[in-house]
């Protein structure tokens, strides 16, 4: 096989060479009466994109349970996640999301077929180090109005949720907002099945 | 006489020296994985006085294992992954995986797709040249231009931002287009200013770095890289143009727009450091330039990612079995990508072919020897070595 030539459009040389100056580094010196470009974060705000992908968002009522968000995961942050709101169990299950997983490339939200998995721009994952802090970021998104109204309020990108309580033997979840508000369900199990209810304790004199 | 080794040791400890002495004038010093200049490689130098007699690279310290975690994650997902091989433009292995799989399934791109694609990559490589001008001038001791590029960077990280919705992995280029359209025609005019901002730089970073008497005396004749040596080792990219060969993917093997463009390939004859970085520089200027034609052409009309089904159903995304190899042209060299598809939902392998590990590893450890221990984080950079992409 005769190989193909190509002509490549060389650069004439003198169009790259450079000639050593002993005084125009000075001339950098101009820049000593220019304004810094640097910003003082967090004393000043910065501004972010309109459509930065942040953390998540859910319609609780849109959402079908369909775990098409757990499939695509790269990095299996998604948990399907049964619920009990008000004492009435939800017809199917919601995504719970883990953000010491989650890398933030949103094709859960691009795969979401009814589109109730969204996104907000808020984006601040550092905390104090306190133990009730880390576990915030292992949530099922609320809905995307709720937090829209906490950002008006408190415009600084974070997490819209100040604190978790879950409690292991009633399974019982608060999420406290960051306006006050307390919002509270149960969790009953995980996977796409249904929770089976659970079976009463045999004893061991019913065995014998 | 014979000096044993515990004997050499105390006296280094003695004299405030931290060292490991070989034998009485040489001594083994680790270079890295610390170091700023080696960012997350390290090189075992032999050291006699101040000049290197031998380096051992010692790569794997970002070793995530990506060919193989490929393999277990869909189609898409895997986008969110191979982005990691290269930090300073994350575009190019995504740009690379997404032309092979639609070269496998035989999608032809909408237009404005294509315009958007190299107009990233284009970017990417703007981008990825400011941050390598940040690391040469830092190594350098002009720490003041250093700061101006990574200030500049940050302009067409905010692009990247509005467009993409991330600063640095933007998971944007995916199989059958990109994810999202332009947002407006403001960010078209702000992408314009920007380009604009950046060229009327240009001459302040030559000021300070390329015709700076500093730079010449540091980097001139250092690091000699012969053109048969470079052949025979595979370097492409920069580094093998500033030997005397003209290569450049965007040429030889036209990918997306690039028929189309107008540029100029910069070549020296030299092989040192200082080539290495005037072909860098040059290329710079350049790629604005193509950015400016690119502006010009304007996004065509038309939908932004191909009209197909089967993108609507993306854990389920199967693509027909079938090989394909794309590779672009990334600031560090020829990037490939090798993608074997058995028609499921997985692929069946995906190899990458990063351009660091041809002059990162044995290239490198010959321009080390005889240089001294200032020129090693010169050497270092002017390869622009790109560690994640050797180990992978």
């Amino acid at each position: 096989m005769k190989m193909e030539e190509i002509e490549f459009k060389v650069a004439p040389e003198s169009k790259i060479r450079k000639k050593p100056s002993y005084i125009k580094p000075w001339l950098g010196l101009k820049y000593l009466f220019k304004k810094p470009v640097t910003i003082k974060i967090p004393y000043e705000k910065t501004q972010i994109a309109e459509k930065y992908r942040g953390f998540h968002s859910l319609d609780w009522k849109k959402c079908v349970g369909c775990n098409f968000c757990g499939q695509i995961c790269p990095a299996r942050a998604i948990e399907m996640t049964w619920l009990e709101v008000d004492g009435r169990m939800e017809k199917r299950p919601h995504p719970k999301i883990d953000y010491g997983r989650c890398t933030f490339c949103q094709f859960c939200v691009d795969v979401c077929p009814t589109g109730a998995l969204g996104f907000v721009s808020n984006y601040m994952l550092t905390t104090e180090w306190k133990e009730e802090e880390i576990q915030l970021y292992d949530w099922v998104p609320i809905h995307p109005d709720r937090i829209r109204e906490i950002n008006e309020k408190f415009p600084d990108y974070r997490f819209p949720v100040e604190k978790i309580e879950f409690d292991r033997e009633t399974k019982e979840v608060a999420y406290h907002l960051r306006d006050g508000e307390i919002f509270k369900f149960r969790i009953l199990g995980y996977g796409i099945r249904p929770p089976k209810p659970a079976k009463p304790v045999k004893t061991g004199e019913e065995k014998k | 006489m014979m000096v044993s080794q515990s004997e050499l040791v105390k006296e280094a400890r003695e004299n405030g020296m931290d060292l490991l002495p070989l034998d009485k004038d040489t001594y083994e010093l680790f270079f890295g994985p610390q170091h700023m200049a080696t960012e997350n490689f390290s090189i075992i130098l032999k050291m006699d006085g101040h000049r290197v007699v031998k380096a051992i690279a010692n790569p794997g310290f970002l070793h995530r294992g990506f060919e193989k975690l490929a393999e277990l994650r869909p189609w898409h997902t895997n986008i969110a992954l191979l982005l990691r091989i290269c930090v300073p433009e994350p575009d190019v292995p995504e740009a690379i995986y997404s032309m092979a799989v639609d070269e496998i399934i035989g999608w032809e791109l909408p237009e404005r797709a294509q315009w958007i694609r190299t107009t990233v990559l284009e970017m990417a490589r703007v981008s990825a040249y400011l941050f390598w001008i940040m690391g040469l001038s830092f190594k350098l001791g002009v720490y003041t231009a250093g700061q101006w590029a990574a200030a500049y960077r940050e302009r067409l990280m905010a692009l990247f931002e509005q467009l993409t919705g991330a600063r640095v992995y933007h998971i944007y280029t995916i199989p059958g287009g990109v994810r999202r359209d332009i947002p407006n025609d403001a960010w078209l005019r702000r992408l314009r200013d920007t380009v604009e901002y950046i060229k009327g730089k240009l001459p302040d970073f030559d000021h300070l770095v390329f015709e700076n008497y500093i730079t010449f005396r540091r980097m001139e004749g250092i690091g000699v890289m012969d053109k048969k040596f470079a052949l025979a080792e595979g370097v492409t990219g920069p580094n093998i143009r500033a030997t005397g060969v003209p290569y450049d993917v965007r040429r030889a093997d036209p990918y997306l727009l690039y028929p189309e463009l107008d540029f100029e390939i910069p070549v020296l004859e030299d092989g040192d450091a200082l080539a290495r970085a005037l072909v860098r520089r040059y290329e710079l200027e350049q790629d604005l330039y193509i950015l400016e034609q690119l502006l010009e052409m304007g996004p065509p009309d038309g939908p932004y990612k191909v009209q197909d089904p089967k993108l609507k159903n993306l854990p389920r995304f199967k693509v027909p079995a079938g090989d394909a190899f794309a590779h672009v042209e990334s600031t560090k060299g020829d990037f490939g990508a090798y993608v074997v598809s058995d028609g499921r939902n997985k692929p069946y392998r995906v190899q990458i072919r990063g351009p660091s590990i041809a002059h990162g590893i044995r290239v490198l450890e010959q321009l080390l020897v005889g240089a001294r221990i200032a020129d090693v984080p010169v050497i270092l950079m002017s390869l622009d070595n790109c560690p994640p992409d050797i180990d992978r």
